[in-house]
This record gives structure tokens, C-alpha cells and sequence, in this order.
């Protein structure tokens, strides 16, 4: 590695104004834009790329960056806030966000989630840059076993978010598969629970419509109910919010999840296919699993918005991994910005570290500069965000109801879609009633496909023998942690219990 | 001892048998999905996997709840009261439906009406119901929130939101921009 070169182009993009302001402008579109729920960092580089046919490639790269790592820390607002992903990646900061948010802590928790996506980013540019040809060379190894393995590592983490009950916890997970399965068969287009004339459905039910209903819709329902039967309390954030990073207290208990959840990210996101999704749950059970109080989990901490957020976060400089070592898109997002060196006359690939060495460090260099300008926008912003949990609930559900609903329609301008989310909605406001978790549901709706499409692969790749997957160590690696993960929460869902039913028994005898 | 067919226990033996019935109607449905030849996984095989994961975990909790009824102590978690489900008793309940039937009519309506109108009503709706009266307030959010997301979507998103009758709003705004 040339260290004076990479240092030269650090330099450069640092000291460059124009990088700077539109890396800035970059964050504060995909903050704002992550926030609103339907809205992913995906569709905010898309719509900004023609917006960036005019510049040079750095400051350009800049914006699109900006716009890609706010948009992460963008959907954790909406998460936190009024318990709704503003994206997928997002999806797992409401499992401890939204209880903060709940126990009067929105400030802490908006900081906490905005500093680990900092560090989040800040140690994916790191890894990526030092480490980009090596992870590249271990990601392209993934074939569909390898894959298949690595969606079942990402499923065992379904104990760890169960809350209560790891049956129906199991019984959620199980249900979310087979939503998964209807629609058109991945492999050989057969319709399975429909016909084929319900062209709505022959991808299956929309994802992010589904996600919107599951935590907006059912949220708005509940509370509603709660309003009226006198038990919802005006929520409000911490009277006044001093700092708008965390202070040294905080970031001692929450730094080895940051850690973990950045490499974990950054590990995942270089895999082709797999995003932050995924990064984010398996982040959560891993360090849920290693925490000496996995009972507090859930409750609102701010290590599982850290281990979250720095995961998702991780991710971007992970997907980059992919993309400048092999011209590979590691994501959606990628795949955008893998247009716009193309546009630009760069090949990424193999190639592009020999002839375009500089051209790779002033990316890195803009990654960072992302990651700082989220890191000004997040904390001028956080001061207002905080606010919307103040707002009175009456007005404040029919507002999030109209806005999670037109969320819904935009992804695809589809009314059917509208009517998905609303279905789940209902749906998941049943489902919480019941106390059946939400989470594995969300969990297996992201996973399944991904699960159900290398299986089918690697069983017709191997003539169905699927004792095939044996051969590969990764594949046996990913296995292997999944059976230890499984049995650790469940030793770790046991001691929860017994925690639960001694407090019971407490609070009855007294 | 309290009223069993009011505890969580039983709501829980409740939820189980759904979830048993969806499975023994998805398995029904999933020997009717046609075969493909020379194919090593066929259509129906992953989603007979996971109706037989479905189908197991809601017999176990089937045979707990009915354990948990037949031996109920006043402390168990499960013999605390279960959720009220029945609009009659509940006035929460009845607002809930209220919820649930606007959402589908502003399905129902979306394209008709457009964005705009449709939420602006539901809008409105949703906080009367939950005890809202300061009209101004009411009508100027319910109208003003559409009409600044659909601005938001149409002009920098160029996301185009069916409007209805309101249709003629793109070109005044295609005018000022």
C-alpha cells in the first residue's frame, strides 16, 4: 500500500470545498429522505445521479455517498421515533429505539444511533481501505451453499428477538416463510398460493409495504385503542437534551458493540446480495448473545441501537468492498454508483488498483467525508427530531398513518400495495396483542427469499445432494456459529425466564 | 379461581389453533402446486418445510396453553387477563375497527379521490375519533400534511401520486416551477 499517496488523496478531498458541500448536501437529502418510512437510500442515489451527470467524479461519488450513509442513519429516526424503519436496514434499531423513545430517552437514543453509525461508517471506510482485496477475494468465494448457510446463520438469531416466548417467537418465524413463498416459485415459476392471473402478487406481497403496515399501520391501530381507553401517555423526550453525542459514559458501555457491529456490517455488506438487512439482525443477536444481561435487550438500551446502527452503517463501506476490487455491486446502492464511474469513464475492477490507484483513495476519502458530514447533519438535527415525540398523539398518529401509507404507494405507484401494507397492519396489530413478536416475521421476509432461492441452486447445482455442502468450510463455518448461536440464546431465553418469573413471583408476594 | 376463558393461556390456545389451521389449509393448498420434471426442488417443497415448522411449534404451544388451563395458578404469567377482542364491551376496541375500516376505505378510494382528499378525510377522521376538537388545528394539518408530502413526492422526488378531482394542482404547480 502506498501510504503517501493515500495520504495525498485524503488530503485533497478533505481540503476539496466542493466535495465537502455536496457531500453535505448528499446527507441531509438521505437523512431526510431515510426518514420518511418507504423511502430507502437506494431510491434517494438513483433519483440524484442525473443531479451529478454535471460534475467531476469525486464530488460527485461525494453526494452520492452523502446521500447513501444519511440515508442509513436517516431511517433510524423514524425507527426511534415513532417506531416505524424509515428503511429495511433500519428495521431492527425499533427493537431497543422505540422502548427508549417509550421511557423517555429519544435524545440518548437518536445520539447513541447517530454516533455508532459514525463509528459504523467510519470503521467500514477503515477496513475497506486496508483490507479491500483480501475481503473481495473471501466474498467472491460465495457460492449458493455458502449463501444458503449464511441465510440460516442470519435466522438463528430469531430466539435472540422472541421478546417472551420463544415458541411463538418460532411460530412468527415459520408463518413469515411461507408469506415468503407465495407468488411465483424463484426457480421454476410456478404459482404457489395464487393464481396466475393475480398479477399483483406474482413477486409475492412487497416487502418495505409489508415492513410500513407491520410497524406503522399496527402502531396507529394500537395506539388509537389506547388513546381511547384512556392508557396511552403523552410521550416527551428528555426534558433538555445537553449534548448531542452521548456522553463518555455511554460510549464506554456501548463501544464493543460498535465495534462488533461495524465488522460484523462491514464483513456482510462486502458479501454480493447480502446488505444491511441482514448486517443488523445478525449484529443484534450476536452481541445479544454475548451481553452478561441479555434480559435487558428489548427493554430499551442503548447497546442494541449501537450494535444496530454501526452494523448498518459498516455495511457501506463493506458494499464498496465488492465494488472497487472486482466491479462487482454489493447492493442496490452500488449498483447505482457502479453507473455513475461507468458514466464517468472509471471501470472498476481489478484493473482500477493498478491504473487508477488515486482514483480508489479519493473514494475512500470521500466515504469518510460521508460519514462526517452525517455525523454535522445528524447532530444539528437532533435537537429537532427529538421534538416529534412531543407532538400530541392525536394529531401525531393520523399524520404518521397518511405519510406511512403514501410511503407505501411510492415504492412501486401501486394502490395494491397500499392495500398490502394496510393488511399487515392489521395483521401485525393482532399479532401484538397476542404478544407474537414482529421482529422474526421481518426477519424471515428479508431472509427467506434469499434462503429458499440458493437452496433450490445449490440442491439442482449438486443433483440434490445436499450432504454436498459439507465440502465447504465456509459454509460449515456459518453452520457451525448458527448451532452455537441457537443453543447460547437459548440458555440465555432460559435465564430470561427464570429473571421474569422470580420478578412476577416478587411483585405478587408483595 | 378467575374466568380460564379470559386468561392468556387460553387466547393462546386460541392463536395456536389458527396457526395450526393455516398450516393444515397451506398444505392442502401445497400438494395442488404443479411438479416440474428433472428439477431436484420442487415448487411446493420449501413451503411444506415451513408448514411443517409451523404446524410443530403451534401443537406445542396447543399442549402447553391446554396444560397451563387445566393446571392454572393464580401467579402464572399466562393466567393474567388476555386482550379484549370484542367491540361490544370495549371502547378501544370499537375505535380500533373505526381505524381498521377508514384504512380500507382510503384503499378503496385512493385512486378515485387521490391522495390528497382521501387522506385529508382520513386524516380528520382519525383525530375526531380520538378526541380532537380544535377544528382550525384539525382541518389545517389534515390538509396541510397531503398537501405538502404530495408537493415533496412530485416536485423533487418525481413521484407522480393520483390526485382526482385535485388533478389540475400539477399544472399549476408545473407552472410555478
Amino acid at each position: 500500500m502506498d501510504f503517501g499517496l493515500l495520504f495525498s488523496s485524503y488530503l485533497e478531498v478533505f481540503l476539496n470545498p466542493q466535495v465537502l458541500l455536496m457531500t453535505l448536501v448528499g446527507a441531509l437529502g438521505g437523512v431526510l429522505l431515510g426518514a420518511i418510512p418507504g423511502m430507502t437510500a437506494t431510491m434517494g442515489v438513483a433519483l440524484l445521479v442525473p443531479f451529478s451527470f454535471g460534475m467531476d467524479l469525486i464530488p460527485a461519488i461525494g453526494l452520492l455517498l452523502g446521500i447513501y450513509c444519511g440515508g442509513m442513519y436517516g431511517g433510524s429516526i423514524s425507527a426511534i421515533l415513532i417506531h416505524t424503519p424509515g428503511t429495511p436496514s433500519a428495521a431492527a434499531t425499533t427493537i431497543d429505539g422505540y422502548p427508549m423513545t417509550r421511557n423517555g430517552q429519544a435524545g440518548l437514543a437518536l445520539s447513541v444511533a447517530m454516533f455508532s453509525s459514525f463509528c459504523g461508517g467510519i470503521i467500514g471506510a477503515l477496513i475497506m481501505t486496508f483490507l479491500s482485496p483480501v475481503i473481495a477475494k473471501a466474498a467472491m468465494s460465495f457460492g449458493p451453499g455458502e449463501m444458503f448457510m449464511l441465510a440460516i446463520f442470519g435466522l438463528s438469531v430469531i430466539i435472540s428477538i422472541s421478546g417472551k416466548s420463544v415458541i411463538k417467537g418460532m411460530i412468527s418465524a415459520f408463518f413469515g416463510m411461507l408469506i415468503c413463498t407465495v407468488g411465483l416459485d424463484p426457480t421454476n415459476g410456478v404459482a404457489r398460493f395464487i393464481s396466475y392471473s393475480q398479477t399483483s402478487l406474482l413477486e409475492g406481497f412487497a416487502f418495505i409495504p409489508a415492513l410500513i403496515g407491520m410497524f406503522a399501520v399496527a402502531e396507529v391501530i394500537g395506539g388509537v385503542e389506547k388513546i381511547v381507553r384512556g392508557e396511552e401517555k403523552q410521550l416527551t423526550s428528555n426534558a433538555r437534551i445537553d449534548r448531542v453525542l452521548p456522553d463518555m459514559k455511554t460510549i464506554k458501555k456501548i463501544w464493543p458493540n460498535i465495534l462488533s457491529g461495524a465488522v460484523i456490517g462491514t464483513f456482510i455488506g462486502a458479501i454480493p446480495g447480502a446488505g444491511g438487512d441482514i448486517a443488523v439482525f445478525v449484529s443484534y443477536g450476536a452481541n445479544k448473545s454475548a451481553s452478561r444481561h441479555p434480559e435487558l435487550w428489548g427493554t430499551g438500551i442503548p447497546n442494541g441501537v449501537a450494535s444496530t446502527e454501526s452494523a448498518n452503517n459498516g455495511c457501506s463501506g463493506g458494499a464498496m468492498i465488492p465494488l472497487l476490487s472486482l466491479g462487482v455491486p454489493g447492493d442496490a446502492v452500488t449498483a447505482v454508483l457502479l453507473g455513475a464511474f461507468i458514466m464517468k469513464g472509471i471501470q472498476p475492477g481489478p484493473m482500477m488498483y493498478v491504473s487508477n490507484l488515486p482514483i480508489v483513495y479519493r473514494v475512500f476519502a470521500a466515504l469518510m467525508v460521508a460519514n462526517l458530514a452525517m455525523l454535522v447533519v445528524g447532530c444539528a438535527g437532533v435537537r429537532f427530531f427529538t421534538r416529534i415525540v412531543s407532538v400530541e398523539k392525536t394529531m401525531l398518529y393520523p399524520v404518521i398513518m397518511v405519510i406511512s401509507l403514501l410511503g407505501a404507494y411510492a415504492i412501486n405507484k401501486n394502490v395494491f400495495d397500499v392495500g398490502v401494507c394496510i393488511g399487515f397492519g392489521i395483521f401485525g396489530w393482532i399479532m401484538n396483542k397476542y404478544e407474537f413478536p414482529l421482529s422474526p416475521i421481518l426477519l424471515t421476509l428479508i431472509l427467506g427469499p434469499m434462503c429458499e432461492k440458493n437452496y433450490a441452486r445449490f440442491m439442482n447445482i449438486h443433483k440434490g445432494e445436499i450432504m454436498e455442502i459439507f465440502n465447504s468450510p465456509i459454509a460449515m463455518t456459518f453452520l457451525g456459529v448458527a448451532i452455537l448461536v441457537i443453543i447460547y440464546s437459548l440458555w440465555n431465553q432460559r435465564k430470561i425466564t427464570k429473571t421474569l418469573t422470580l420478578d412476577s413471583s416478587l411483585k405478587s408476594a408483595s | 379461581m378467575k374466568n380460564k376463558f379470559n386468561t392468556v393461556a387460553f387466547s393462546n390456545l386460541i392463536g395456536s389453533v389458527v396457526f395450526l389451521l393455516i398450516g393444515i389449509v397451506s398444505w392442502i393448498m401445497s400438494t395442488r402446486f404443479q411438479t416440474v420434471k428433472g428439477n431436484y426442488v420442487q415448487p411446493a417443497d420449501f413451503p411444506q418445510i415451513m408448514i411443517i415448522g409451523l404446524v410443530f411449534f403451534a401443537a406445542i404451544l396447543f399442549i402447553i396453553s391446554l396444560l397451563k388451563l387445566i393446571n392454572m395458578k393464580d401467579d402464572d404469567p399466562e393466567a393474567a387477563p388476555a386482550p379484549v377482542l370484542n367491540p361490544v364491551k370495549d371502547k378501544g376496541m370499537q375505535a380500533s375497527l373505526i381505524v381498521i375500516v377508514i384504512c380500507i376505505a382510503y384503499v378503496a378510494l385512493f385512486s378515485l379521490l387521490g391522495y390528497v382528499i382521501v387522506s385529508a378525510l382520513a386524516c380528520l377522521i382519525i383525530m375526531f375519533l380520538i378526541g380532537k376538537r380544535n377544528w382550525k388545528v384539525m382541518i389545517s394539518v389534515s390538509i396541510l400534511v397531503p398537501l405538502g408530502m404530495w408537493l415533496l413526492f412530485y416536485t423533487l422526488l418525481k413521484v407522480n401520486i393520483p390526485l382526482g378531482p385535485l388533478a389540475f394542482l400539477r399544472d399549476i404547480v408545473d407552472m410555478i416551477f
